[in-house]
């Protein structure tokens, strides 16, 4: 590959522009002067502003609403209720399961959870529509609800048999184990809160459809928005330039986005709404409540013998959610006797979703608390203990990992952060009246993989475009993505614009699950590889072609200009080339699908997730890994609990641009660290709402929480798991924060909280 | 029908903008759905957030907790307003330098934030920062890279 030699920060050898490089984010001088518009601030003549109406209780029908003042208020064009709201379709699922033939109707009689969308109301201007929401008067018929997992009407739930995962005879190993620890280990609902609500601008054009919306996924959204409405796939045009936050929240179209359309259908006109804070806890589900046990049976050396671990999480009346809680318990230690079961529970809820590092995050936090417990009873370091089971190959699939750095990321951690120094017993390290406590923590995510698409274009004045439907919230997607094309072509990374977040390019599936980097910089990378094999196929071939008369066999590009590689013969920019030989410009659209991949296969792999690649398909199991070391300061009057230092390090693979993947894994962090000690979304007994539902009260961290956070990188390229070697970075860093926490909250304080968050009633 | 808006005049980044507006539209409304620089951001419409921080005369202000009304005759400033003839401000180029930011639906408000922390004279230490700039939320959880932002960008503006 071609290496440059421009200006930048160099780091591991490399510079800054080439994949690898500490390239600032090429989206960044956009951001920093407010010049980004995110996809509601588009200006569009005609438009019109919904509101929408939530159901006040949390089980029960919708008797009457009554529209009358509303309709007769300044402005408004029209009030939709479940009655006047005209009639979808239902859509499949995102593994494309063909739906239900009957109708779908974004506002609902039925109620099933409180802040279910009942009705909307447009008008011209977004304060008339505002003022009139409040004058639509709705009348329930209320019957008892489940307001969550405690709730007396629970019950156990529903057994998932795909989740069971079990070897050996682990309740046989547990019962005749020398050492034992079983405990329960809690999370509450959490919430996604990105900074940007969610909300939507719809216009339709005929039948042609253009939904503006911050998207995770514009593929899969516009085939749910043109099954919606019975048009074809290639009607629908999502656009979502920039996205601000998602963590999992954003890949799916949702009952407002299809409220929002039908608006913008029955009026004519484009219409923009956007949820109000308090409703984006109740538009889409933030990560569901859930409840573990884990026993470990080991010897008296800390061996273990055996895991049983039993799970639940909370699901919805009417939808299915299933966090997957063992998905780390099977697989962070060795041990020769496993079992693993869950079920859900049915509460009145809406029904819940993806958030940073679904299931892995809250399984971690079982698995990662209970192997320090069982440190203590057996008297180990918390670190040793871990070593003394490491994994050496995936202890469920039987295979061996691809890459796992956890050894090496426990060692540089550990050596950065002084553990050596630990005192091991509880409450013996203090300062003044703070208890200080040292804790650690493993974490892991799969590496998920898929199929993407590119277009990379060489254009007259030697520049390089790339288009992708793929998107960026922040993770740098623009960035690594003009980083691949400006090395594999061989121009300055400054020269190339990467166009992304507009369902007319190529498709990409879903971003999520960490996988969009891998996906994405394998597909620029074939994309830009063609292109450049035709640049120096013309350059050689082509009779006007400068080269022509060279005879050579290949040619190089290098910082945007081309020779002979012996140096001998011309050297031309690329734009002289390109003139030279007549051509405007040059394309090639790569892909990583199969060879003999159908249209129908490529429909099904941008706009569902049915063709995912599994993490162990083959001969390897593909994780990243990391570990936390984590200093909390425990005041031992008042309880309240500071995070003073962090030291994690982390293994994904080779890093396409590490000035970039150190923040998303600070990201993670310091969201692990808001869940750890602030996170809970809490449920009002009588009415099943959330009562906590705006950012002043459901606590998400600020800058005054969080302390400076060293971040290491162990990984090496793992060439099983993507194109360019680097495995999943987004999610990795949470998993993991939230158990080191608490383990270093008992190291400071004696006291094991099971229960997150960690507030301070817990340890008074 | 009754007459239901007023004539507002705004001074925004030095220009001025006659509005025909309902009293009841707050400065982020107006700035974002009238006049169309949309670097201001609503994040949670209730002062929770920071996000739509402007600076009214020179001092931070919630944008979407002031009414437009309020700040006829003052002089507001927006995030386009920073850079100075395509001068980018000391804390507009440190955010970059230090990847103080992810999505970007905070930034601006944190830039101006930082900008006023920096005058008021609260970016002495890191620690004095974190409290400073505690009001603007980041929830992609850029705040280690905000600091160090910030206190670049209060060496600069001093040196």
């Amino acid at each position: 590959m071609t290496v440059h030699t421009r200006h930048g920060d160099a780091s591991d050898g490399v510079t800054a522009e080439a994949v690898g490089g500490r390239l600032s984010r090429v989206d960044g001088p956009a951001k920093i002067t407010g010049a980004a518009k995110y996809a509601v601030e588009q200006q569009l003549e005609g438009l019109a502003y919904a509101v929408l109406l939530e159901s006040t209780i949390a089980s029960g029908k919708v008797r009457a609403i009554d529209t009358t003042a509303a309709e007769a208020a300044p402005g408004v064009l029209k009030v939709l209720t479940p009655d006047t709201i005209i009639s979808l379709r239902t859509a499949s699922d995102w593994f494309g399961t063909p739906p239900p033939d009957k109708p779908y109707c974004p506002l609902a009689h039925d109620i099933t959870f409180s802040g279910q969308h009942v009705a909307a109301v447009v008008a011209e201007t977004f304060e008339q529509a505002v003022a009139a929401a409040a004058l639509v008067k709705v009348s329930y018929d209320e019957t008892p609800a489940i307001v969550d997992l405690s709730d007396g009407k629970a019950g156990d739930g529903i057994p998932i048999d795909a989740m069971t995962k079990e070897w050996g005879d682990a309740q046989a190993a547990f019962a005749s184990a020398p050492v034992r620890v079983c405990a329960a280990y809690n999370t509450p609902r959490e919430y996604q809160a990105p900074m940007e609500p969610h909300g939507l601008i719809a216009r339709w054009e005929g039948d042609q459809l253009t939904v503006w919306e911050p998207s995770q996924w514009l593929d899969g959204m516009a085939r749910t928005y043109a099954e919606w409405f019975g048009v074809s796939f290639e009607n629908v045009r999502l656009v979502s330039p920039y996205i601000g936050g998602g963590f999992g929240s954003k890949a799916l179209a949702l009952s407002h986005g299809a409220v929002a359309a039908c608006a913008a259908k029955m009026l004519g006109r484009p219409v923009r709404l956007v949820m109000t804070r308090q409703q984006t806890f109740t538009g889409y589900g933030g990560r569901a409540a859930t409840r573990q046990t884990v026993a470990l049976g080991a010897d008296r050396d800390g061996r273990i013998q055996s895991i049983v671990h039993r799970g639940v999480n909370e699901t919805s009346m009417d939808g299915m959610w299933v966090e997957p809680l063992g998905s780390v318990t099977s697989i962070m230690y060795a041990t020769p006797n496993f079992s693993s079961k869950q079920n859900v529970v049915r509460v009145n809820s809406v029904v819940p979703g993806a958030m940073r590092a679904p299931g892995e995050n809250p399984s971690a936090f079982g698995i990662e608390s209970a192997i320090d417990e069982l440190a203590y009873e057996v008297g180990i370091d918390p670190l040793e203990i871990r070593l003394r089971n490491y994994a050496e190959q995936d202890p469920h699939a039987k295979k061996a990992w691809s890459t796992r750095q956890l050894r090496e990321a426990f060692a540089a951690g550990a050596e950065r952060f002084g553990w050596a120094r630990r005192a091991p017993e509880p409450r013996s390290m203090r300062d003044g009246n703070q208890l200080i406590g040292w804790g650690v923590a493993a974490g892991t995510y799969p590496v998920r993989r898929a199929y993407g698409e590119a277009i990379v274009r060489i254009l007259s004045d030697g520049s390089v475009e790339v288009e992708s439907s793929s998107i960026d919230m922040g993770q740098g997607t623009y960035t690594i993505l003009a980083q691949t094309a400006a090395e594999t072509v061989g121009v300055p990374a400054d020269t190339v614009v990467v166009k992304l977040g507009d369902s007319r390019f190529p498709r990409a599936g879903v971003t999520g699950g960490s996988r969009l980097a891998g996906v994405m910089t394998g597909a620029v990378y074939k994309a830009a590889t063609s292109a450049l094999d035709q640049l120096i196929g013309l350059a050689i071939s082509d009779p006007r072609s400068p080269f022509h008369a060279l005879q050579a066999n290949t040619l190089v590009v290098a910082n945007g200009r081309i020779a002979s590689p012996r140096g001998d013969g011309p050297d031309l920019s690329i734009a002289e080339l390109l003139a030279s030989i007549g051509r405007d410009h040059i394309e090639a659209t790569g892909d990583t699908m199969p060879a003999n991949s159908t249209a129908q296969d490529r429909y099904k792999n941008y706009t569902t997730i049915a063709m995912s690649l599994p993490h162990t398909e083959g001969d390897y199991s593909r994780y990243s890994w990391c570990a936390h070391f984590i200093e909390v300061r425990v005041d031992e009057d008042f309880g309240t609990v500071r995070v003073s230092r962090v030291v994690s390090a982390l293994d994904s693979g080779r890093l396409y641009n590490p000035k970039l993947a150190e923040s998303q894994w600070k990201g993670g962090i310091i969201m692990g660290i808001g869940q750890a000690l602030l996170e809970e979304g809490i449920v009002d007994r009588r009415h099943g709402r959330i009562v906590n539902n705006n950012l002043a009260d459901y606590l998400v961290p600020t800058n005054a929480d969080i302390p400076d956070i060293e971040v290491i990188s162990v990984g090496i390229p793992d060439l099983h798991s993507s194109v360019l070697g680097g495995k999943g970075v987004g999610e990795l860093a949470i998993v993991g924060v939230a158990p080191a926490i608490a383990n270093a909250v008992f190291h400071a304080t004696g006291k094991r909280v099971r229960d997150l968050p960690i507030t301070l009633e817990k340890l008074i | 029908m009754t007459k239901t808006t007023i004539p507002i005049h705004l001074d925004i980044n030095g220009q001025h903008h006659e509005l025909q507006l309902e009293p009841r539209v707050t400065l982020l409304d107006a700035l974002r759905d009238r006049l169309a620089p949309t670097g201001t951001k609503k994040g949670c419409d209730h002062g929770q957030c920071g996000a739509c921080t402007v600076h009214v005369d020179g001092e931070r202000v919630l944008a979407c907790l002031t009414l437009a009304a309020q700040a006829q005759g003052r002089a507001i400033t927006t995030i386009e307003g920073l850079a100075r003839e395509g001068e980018l401000h000391p804390v507009q180029a440190a955010f970059l330098e230090q990847d103080a930011f992810q999505c970007g639906y905070c930034t601006s408000g944190q830039i101006m934030s930082a900008v006023a922390c920096i005058r008021e004279g609260h970016a002495g230490s890191d620690d004095e920062i974190r409290e400073y700039m505690a009001g603007n939320l980041c929830r992609c959880g850029a705040y280690p890279h905000i600091v160090a932002a910030v206190r670049q960008a209060a060496l600069e503006v001093a040196s």
